[in-house]
């Protein structure tokens, strides 16, 4: 009986391995085309994973990956052990969050409100203003904002003083970092946050609002009824993909900020990987603390992405 | 429809003309670098043809040297003096120069994949993180070999001793006066106020203040104020004033033990003055945040009125400061003490960089002998004045057997500035290597402080000491103290804090540090 079972469960497999095989024929060109992008994943994605062992290992460079010897899990102990374990993991989820909470709305807004507009020149006015942020780097961003927040004839500080306020120490201190890191991704991100939010919403069918107008719909009510249920998918897909990216929340934006008055707020992984590992040559150490990071970021994904099917949405997998 | 239509339609054409940008951005940014950095061995091509076509073709080869160097400057420099070295010396060099503020990020990361050039620069941080890959046999030693070189021989083995590693010698160093430190003051400023140059750290802060409070540029606003400062403990004015306190430099020997600076009452009292500085608004209120370019322009600009680090800086300050303040008058000054104290200052081990020559590069000890032939030849007094005053006649003129360099500044800092990091030895041993005529009074004074300060010197005693926890973790330990020194410094802390921050850095490994130095101390008596 059970060899049947297996026979017969074989004579299945091979039949649905010769359809496979036909239809990966027949459409090889199209097959075809997904090589490059396979390849390039392959080769800058995985390949270097393989570096990751280096966390496993007491690595010198010059004895190499292949005779570095085995420590096993002595790096993670020692970042779990570290006083700073706990202030960086904190910073680092804290500082997410509030990105996901505060910036994250502020382009879906900015989007229903130029899709509003209906003089167009304007329209692409607002937009191309909006847009430009995003081309400066951070230093230049940084920069400026240091002009502006000094203590020493900064324009804010100027201000309060002539309204009769305390100047505030902002660039030093723990309680305006978190304010100014999100203020600043919104003024740079915001505008180009957008675009995808826009193309959502020219892809609505207008009928919809037409048919809506005619029940005598209210813009508000439209927009509420119509423009957001339709880019609720678009919403959710980014969600999650901004939540992978709770690992990417700039590392050149936070060093630039980070100085020793704001370190127990400001220091993150990625700031802290770049001190241990590239200042101070401690290759090993810093791949764990990296790899640790990653496996951070991969539960945060797999739970979004697990809530948001949960919530009848699609997920990104 | 068709208006929707359209809209979309200018919707894509607007993300596609923004993806264009942004790709043709991109590439241009990337491509920036590669460019520069080609810039060199493209100019050395051309060079070796000019070697090559030249009479002397019976020579043999040019040697190849690729080496790696800081870039003080922000562009690569003109590749005329690197052709006259390579004429002079048979050499082919590919040097690829690295800015010195991300240098030991680039030395870390070519050390990691294995590709340091044949010859490679390191300031003493990373030379003592390098300690362990010199004692695994990775880089040549070359104590043994110096004495076959007429100039190389000459390097001061007291010196070249700060660099050795289990008193081995391994490279070569680069000469800088041992301290340069004091201040620079506006002495317009203090002529109008009645001040004379401090000798005590009250006298100083008085200057502080009145600088602040009584108006010195006489513009009628309260817009000045004493001291400019910016974010660095060492090179800033916090371990200047910190000497004038007495306090050792980085770790004091007592009674046989080493003691780190920072568990020293002169570390406190040190800090204590710029906090009592600080909260009187007497210095710039974000000097933690300031950098070195911001910290000289508030005393160009006049808002400033005392700088305290490297006394040379006076020359360029003078310079750039006469053009908003024609009447500014700057002046230098070194000998502070705190009450009750003798003045003395820190000093450096007596190098600014080495040059080590690894074996992944140098692949023979005929190579590396070639090598050293190269920089002993680098060494003889008429190459050290080309790398270090450019060419005669064009970037300088001698006068009294001195140099008068040229009035072209930006001449001089793109033709020949940068090459001074190439440098070996220096002033004190290679005969010939001229000196500057400095016509501007208070640079010529400058020089005659930093002479002065000789006498009075603190020396580091760690650097020819040996620790492996401090070779490990001491930089990312010595963060928690710099951290808690600018939070005591700025009142976020207080003294309880300060010694709670020590007590970390003594848990974390800080003991085992002083452990480990006191013993390699006590051996080495």
């Amino acid at each position: 009986m059970p060899d049947t079972a297996v026979g017969s469960a074989m004579v299945i497999n091979a039949k649905l391995r010769s359809v496979l095989m036909r239809k990966l024929i027949k459409n090889r060109a199209l097959y075809m085309m997904i090589v490059p992008g396979l390849l390039f994943f392959v080769i800058f994605k995985y390949i270097p994973m393989g570096g990751l062992v280096i966390a496993f290992q007491d690595y010198q460079p010059y004895t190499g990956i292949l005779n570095s010897p085995w420590v096993g899990l002595k790096h993670f102990e020692r970042l779990f052990s570290e006083p700073m374990f706990f202030t960086i993991l904190s910073n680092t989820l804290l500082l997410f969050f509030l990105n996901l909470l505060f910036y994250f709305p502020v382009p879906i807004i900015l989007a229903l409100m130029l899709n509003e507009v209906r003089i167009n020149a304007f329209k692409r006015i607002v937009q191309t203003v909006v847009y430009i942020p995003h081309f400066m780097s951070w230093v230049i961003i940084v920069s400026i904002s240091f002009v502006v927040l000094s203590m020493d004839r900064g324009i804010i500080n100027e201000l309060l003083v002539m309204m009769g306020l305390e100047k505030i120490n902002f660039l030093m201190s723990t309680e305006w970092f978190r304010p100014i890191y999100v203020l600043q991704i919104i003024w740079r991100e915001a505008g180009w946050g957008t675009i995808i939010y826009l193309a959502a919403m020219a892809a609505i069918d207008p009928g919809l609002y037409e048919a809506a107008r005619i029940d005598g719909a209210s813009r508000m009510r439209q927009i509420w009824h119509i423009t957001l249920p339709s880019i609720r998918s678009v919403i959710v897909v980014l969600v999650i993909l901004k939540i992978g990216d709770v690992l990417e929340l700039g590392f050149e934006h936070i060093y630039l900020l980070l100085n020793s008055m704001n370190r127990e707020v400001a220091e993150i992984f990625d700031t802290y990987v770049y001190t241990a590992g590239l200042r101070q040559g401690q290759f090993s150490y810093s791949t764990a603390v990296g790899f640790f990071k990653s496996v951070v970021g991969l539960i945060l994904v797999m739970s979004a992405n697990w809530l948001s099917k949960k919530a009848g949405e699609e997920g990104i997998y | 429809m068709p208006k929707k239509k359209k809209k979309f339609r200018t919707l894509l054409t607007v993300i596609t003309a923004i993806a264009v940008m942004t790709g043709c951005a991109g590439n241009t940014a990337n491509q920036n670098t590669p460019v520069a950095n080609q810039n060199t061995p493209a100019a050395n091509e051309n060079t070796t043809a000019a070697v090559v076509e030249t009479p002397v073709e019976t020579k043999k080869e040019p040697l190849k040297i690729a080496m790696m160097a800081g870039l003080q400057t922000p562009d690569v420099p003109d590749p005329t003096i690197e052709k006259m070295v390579e004429e002079a010396t048979n050499t082919e060099l590919d040097i690829q120069w690295v800015p010195t503020a991300s240098y030991d990020e680039k030395l870390n990361a070519s050390f990691a994949t294995g590709t340091l050039p044949q010859a490679t620069y390191v300031g003493l941080p990373s030379l003592i993180s390098l300690r362990n890959a010199i004692r695994n046999n990775q880089f040549w030693e070359i104590g043994p070999l110096l004495k076959d070189y007429p100039n190389l021989s000459k390097l001061k083995p007291e010196v070249l001793r700060n660099t050795s590693v289990d008193g081995k010698i391994y490279a070569l160093y680069q000469e800088r006066p041992l301290s340069r430190q004091g201040f620079i003051y506006r002495k317009d400023w203090a002529d109008k106020l009645g001040l004379q140059a401090p000798t005590t750290t009250e006298e100083f802060f008085t200057m502080l203040e009145k600088f602040t409070k009584e108006d010195p540029d006489g513009n009628g606003k309260h817009d000045t104020i004493g001291l400019a400062d910016r974010s660095d403990l060492i090179y800033g004015a916090f371990k200047t004033v910190s000497s004038w306190f007495g306090t050792p430099n980085n770790w004091a020997v007592q009674d046989g033990k080493l003691v780190p600076e920072f568990m020293t009452p002169e570390y406190m009292e040190t800090m204590n003055f710029f906090k009592r500085t600080y909260d009187a608004g007497y210095m710039n209120k974000d000097f933690p945040v300031t950098e070195k370019q911001a910290q000289h322009n508030m005393i160009i600009s006049g808002k400033a009125g005392v700088y305290v680090g490297s006394l040379g800086d006076v020359g360029s300050l003078h310079q750039k400061i006469a053009e908003p303040n024609p009447n500014a008058l700057l002046d230098v000054h070194s000998k502070v003490a705190a009450p009750g104290k003798e003045y003395g200052i820190w000093a450096i081990p007596g190098f600014a960089a080495v040059v080590l020559f690894p074996k992944s590069a140098v692949k023979t000890e005929e190579e590396l002998k070639e090598i050293l032939a190269f920089y002993d030849k680098l060494m003889s007094p008429e190459l050290a004045n080309l790398t270090r005053w450019g060419i005669e006649g064009k970037h300088y003129t001698v006068e009294d057997g001195k140099v008068l360099p040229s009035e072209d500044r930006a001449m001089f800092e793109r033709e020949v500035k940068p090459y001074i990091s190439l440098q070996i030895g220096g002033i004190s041993i290679i005969e010939g290597f001229l000196d500057a005529k400095r016509p501007i009074p208070s640079a010529a004074k400058a020089e005659e402080l930093i002479q002065d300060n000789n006498n009075y010197l603190i020396h580091d005693p760690t650097p020819a000491l040996d620790s492996a926890t401090f070779t490990q973790d001491g930089a990312r330990l010595q963060e928690l103290i710099k951290d808690a020194t600018y939070k005591y410094m700025l009142g976020n802390i207080d003294e309880a804090g300060f010694k709670a921050a020590v007590d970390q850095w003594l848990k974390q490994g800080g003991q085992k540090i002083i452990d480990e130095l006191s013993s390699s101390y006590a051996a080495a008596q």
